[in-house]
């Protein structure tokens, strides 16, 4: 049996090309035993290591570190060690025990949680997702965890940055709720509302076999962020949807299904009334704050429906219109909407009158060319993508003796096929 | 701390760039464990995500400041008015006018004296007079002013390379 | 029951010869004037008669119409043998009516009585019939149950004896008989879908129709399709009723009632092309409509789009039409539909409509105006935006190359999103099977 100290000469020697570092491996895994043993006094050896070059010894040393129950005092002197490690660890070392890496950042997160100070593990966490992911269509375990610790410390913006990739590839389906879930709260919280929608879809029309928490909250918000952004809700949830959450979700979320009944109705009063009498169970859900930009929303809807109806409207008739108290509020939120590109109007304050206008877009612009050319780019790149995992899934020999197997019990019409006119 | 990213940035007015580079230093210092929070220059950081017009990254960061902190530095919880000496507020301040000039100009054909002078933050006579200059015509009698709208140029001239890639795009598609 | 019951007079002959007195006859019984009961219950016969004067007297508002229409539901329901009926109008009546018009346990104690024995002798026949297998007979005797059931209100049972007759009918002419019959009782009953399959039933026979049967089987379609809100529909049965019609058909429907139902539909739910060939130009139908000269005359206003004059023939009428069993619940509908496609044609010729004018011809303000033109665009059926500021409408043209490029650009949009989904839950699935395959291992 190896000791401590035998095995950081060891690290030391063998970090630098990567057939040593294999090697290397090997006498780490064998010595896993040991270390735990040894764990109370492998943080004073981490001083012989550099993170950057004996990464991965760096991290069979720290790992052990994390085991029993840690205390405020020593999580204080764990933080500033693993965030430095995280930052400047070698992605290519860290990958080859990367359950490990994941297990020292989840401990990371909860050391962070109990100082309560989030902030700390936000940029490492970032770094720890870029290092760990062989791709950027790759999700991993830390997706989540970088999400949560983004949204504790309210950086919601940082948490965009992993967003913004496309994923296509998933280990974990729990990586996957989680990370939408909490993706959805991150565009919620930067009034993204289509891109939160698209995440919360995904969530409550993810292949499940029993209902998850996780599926019903998404549920809930996915609601309110149809109505804050649709200006509706559709109850009926597409084919594909588990049958699990066809027959659940709406039992859990009735209040919600409620709200957007009525909300349906158009009455702003009544959706009020509505949300006074049932506000404890949206605050105990924490989407109270939600709730709330619901009934903004449905002065916006009841605005936007008048500008296709009207040419010419007094301030005085928008108010009484859409129940607002006077003409000057009725100005403020049609001012409000025209700054934020919602409608196209002209305020004329000397008759009391808003001017409405068509949306001056004429597709003309280069910049308009710009959009449009990106997006066929875009779409021709994802209908490749489509046909290439088309054509490895028929020759899947798994995928195909299931679907022989299966043929009998399924019309084509359950599955979702490519319409043809889409294939570019 | 070292600072001096920020203050590059000020210096050489890239005051576009000033929210990244404080979001930045931010995680960073967070992360070496840094209690950054007394000294951290919040309001030039909150005036680097209204000058990129992000007003959520502004509330979330409102938000996150300590109370103990907006009780103490009595700046922090000041509107926009306060001019911290780091920035040169002439120049923010110009942006914000003309900022709300054109959200006027959008958005009205007629408007009060009254309510210009309060939407640009200037007094009656001077709100007057700045938008005078813009060619707005004022009313004496109701004190109303009539806003002069201004063409809005855009460049429509096509690149040939994309109506190229257009052609391109017709053919794929039909073959 | 006899439902063959012809009658060969010609339709108006048979309109002045249900009439009372001379004054009655000079005018239309449907019209905006004051509802005559009397008159208008002479158009009827039967069932019918009695369940239209016990409508009238639920759903008007003037006492001594109420009275009269009970007085005269409480003779007639004296001349048979329903004494459910006649306990419910004794009790409507509620001695109102003096000593005359009370309840008269006696007779119907008799009735009962003699109903007992006639079903048992009815019984003991059938029984017979059933024993020597003939099969005419026992048709006969089902009928025969059928109409004896109708009589005393069980119209439950009647359906079921008449519908029985089916397996025993050896002509065309009995199975037609067996479908008006189960006709009338379905309509009866308020169960329209069997009006309906009756209807067709009667429809395939192999023989070919006399023409008073194919204008009932008209009349009986289109009440089923007036009841499902089909108006349209409705509308083309009632205008293809022959005149051969006349009164055969009292025991459900008066000529009168088929120039209202289908006039009325048709405005609701035509164009003006098939408005104009289908109802103005239709000779046939032009017979019925002389019978209710407002609506023949509303018609040609709302043609000619003299549409004040339309909308105050149609407010004169409407009292009466809510008094109408069949038209009762369907006369809101109609009358917003008809206002809506009154609204809509106006509009549509012109670039710009004065809504001073607007509101003008169509009796209203010009605030209600624009509430309803509101509606109208919202439901983009009139393709419009109001000027509030100086009331005109305008017309709106909508930019096919914008519209294009929007739509392109949306469906996009939907395309990237839904190929990103499906590709992860495609992913999802190969992950989770994979996991269970390796678990069985």
């Amino acid at each position: 049996m190896q000791s401590v100290e035998n095995l950081v000469t060891q690290i030391q020697g063998l970090s630098s090309i990567a057939a040593d570092v294999a090697a290397l491996h090997n006498h780490l895994k064998a010595a896993e035993d040991m270390l735990r043993s040894e764990s109370t006094r492998l943080l004073s050896f981490l001083e012989q290591l550099d993170p950057s070059k004996h990464s991965l010894g760096y991290l069979y040393f720290l790992e052990p570190c994390m085991y029993g129950s840690i205390t405020k005092e020593q999580a204080n002197t764990l933080v500033p060690v693993i965030a430095r490690f995280l930052t400047s660890c070698a992605a290519e070392q860290i990958r080859l025990a990367s359950e490990k890496f994941i297990t020292l950042c989840k401990r990371f997160k909860d050391q962070v949680m109990l100082l309560e100070a989030p902030i700390r593990g936000v940029g490492p966490m970032l770094t720890a997702v870029r290092k760990i992911q062989p791709s950027t269509e790759h999700l991993t375990t830390l997706h989540p965890e970088f999400l949560q610790l983004c949204l504790s410390a309210k950086c919601y913006k940082t948490g965009l940055s992993v967003l913004e990739d496309d994923i296509y590839e998933i280990n974990q389906p729990r990586d996957f709720f989680l990370y939408c879930y909490y993706g959805g709260m991150i565009f919620i919280g930067q009034k993204r509302f289509r891109k939160a929608l698209e995440l919360l879809h995904n969530v409550v029309t993810a292949p499940m076999s029993t209902i998850n928490a996780i599926a019903v909250e998404a549920y809930k918000k996915y609601i309110l962020v149809s109505l804050i952004h649709h200006g509706q809700f559709s109850i009926s949830l597409p084919k594909y949807t588990s049958s699990a959450a066809q027959r659940n979700l709406k039992n859990f979320c009735q209040p919600y299904i409620e709200l957007a009944n009525t909300y349906n109705n158009g009455k702003v009063a009544e959706l009020e009334t509505y949300i006074r009498s049932n506000r404890e169970k949206f605050e105990s859900d924490n989407n109270l704050g939600l709730v709330k930009q619901v009934v903004s929303s449905m002065y916006k809807r009841n605005i936007q429906r008048l500008t296709q109806t009207y040419l010419t409207l007094s301030l005085q008739d928008i108010a009484s219109t859409v129940q607002l108290n006077s003409p000057k509020e009725a100005e403020m939120h049609v001012l409000q909407m025209i700054q934020d590109g919602e409608i196209f109007a002209t305020i004329n304050q000397k008759d009391g009158m808003v001017r409405f206008l068509e949306d001056p877009e004429q597709y003309k612009t280069c910049e308009m060319i710009e959009h449009i050319d990106s997006s066929i780019q875009r779409i021709m790149a994802l209908s490749k993508k489509l046909t290439a995992m088309d054509e490895l899934m028929s020759c899947d020999p798994l995928y195909l003796a299931k679907a022989g197997r299966e043929r009998q019990r399924f019309d084509f019409d359950d599955f979702d096929p490519v319409p043809q006119k889409f294939t570019i | 701390m070292d600072f001096s990213p920020l203050t590059d940035a000020l210096a050489s007015k890239s005051y576009e760039k000033i929210a990244d580079i404080c979001d930045d230093l931010m995680l960073r210092v967070a992360a070496q464990g840094v209690a950054f929070q007394d000294e951290w220059p919040y309001v030039i950081h909150l005036l680097g995500h209204i000058y990129i017009n992000d007003i959520n990254s502004a509330r979330f960061l409102w938000k996150s400041i300590p109370s103990a902190i907006k009780d103490s530095r009595p700046e922090v919880s000041c509107s926009m008015e306060d001019r911290p000496e780091a920035m040169d507020m002439g120049l923010w301040w110009e942006l914000y006018n003309k900022r709300m000039f054109q959200l006027l100009l959008s958005a009205y054909s007629t408007i009060s004296v009254q309510d210009t002078a309060l939407f640009l933050g200037m007094n009656e006579d001077d709100a007057t007079y700045y938008v005078q200059q813009q060619g707005w015509i004022l009313d004496p009698a109701s004190r109303m002013l009539t806003v002069k709208k201004q063409p809005i140029v855009t460049e429509q001239k096509l690149d040939p390379s994309k109506l190229q890639r257009l052609t391109e795009y017709v053919f794929h598609l039909e073959h | 029951m006899d439902a063959e019951d012809e009658h060969s007079n010609s339709m108006m002959e048979e309109i002045y010869s249900n009439g009372g007195e001379e004054s009655t006859r000079s005018r239309p019984i449907i019209s905006g004037e004051q509802l005559d009961v009397e008159a208008y219950a002479s158009l009827y016969q039967g069932r019918t008669k009695i369940t239209r004067l016990m409508f009238i007297a639920d759903h008007c508002d003037n006492a001594s119409m109420q009275m009269e229409a009970l007085r005269m539901a409480y003779d007639e329901i004296k001349k048979g043998e329903n004494t459910q009926l006649f306990r419910e109008v004794v009790k409507k009546i509620d001695g109102r009516l003096g000593p005359n018009y009370t309840m008269d346990e006696g007779w119907c104690d008799s009735v009962d009585r003699r109903a007992e024995q006639r079903k048992e002798k009815l019984e003991n026949e059938l029984n017979a019939y059933r024993t020597n297998l003939i099969k005419e007979s026992i048709r006969m005797g089902y009928n025969d149950f059928g109409d004896f059931y109708y009589a005393h209100g069980a119209l439950g049972d009647a359906f079921k004896s008449y519908v029985r007759t089916r397996d025993y009918c050896t002509t065309s002419k009995h199975i037609i008989h067996m479908c008006m019959s189960a006709i009338l009782v379905s309509i009866e009953m308020g169960q329209f879908t069997h009006v309906t399959s009756y209807v067709s039933k009667a429809e395939q026979t192999p023989e070919a129709l006399e023409p008073v049967t194919i204008a009932k089987l008209r009349c009986a379609a289109g009440l089923a399709h007036l009841e499902s809100k089909k108006y349209k529909l409705a509308a083309r049965k009632f205008l293809e009723v022959a005149p051969d019609l006349g009164n055969s058909y009292n025991e459900v429907i008066a000529a009168q009632d088929v120039a209202t139902y289908g006039g009325l539909c048709a405005l609701a739910s035509f164009d003006r092309a098939e408005l104009k060939s289908k109802v103005i130009d239709n000779v046939n139908f032009r017979n019925f409509l002389e019978l209710v000269p407002e609506v023949r005359e509303l018609i040609n206003d709302f043609y000619s789009s003299r549409y004040a004059s339309c909308l105050d023939y149609l407010g004169n009428l409407k009292a009466n039409l809510l008094l109408d069993i069949h038209l009762h619940d369907h006369v809101e509908t109609l009358y917003d539909q008809i206002r809506n496609k009154a609204l809509i044609q106006y509009t549509h010729p012109f670039v710009s409509v004065d809504l001073h004018m607007m509101a003008n011809a169509f009796k209203t303000t010009v605030a209600g105006l624009e509430k309803e033109l509101e509606a109208l665009i919202t439901d983009n059926q009139i393709q419009a935006r109001i000027d509030s500021h100086n009331k005109i409408l305008y017309a709106r043209h909508a930019d096919q190359r914008n519209a294009t490029f929007q739509r392109v650009l949306q469906t996009g949009k939907e395309f990237d999103q839904d190929v990103r989904a499906m590709l992860l839950r495609a992913n999802l699935l190969k992950h989770e099977y994979n996991l269970r395959a390796s678990r069985k291992l």
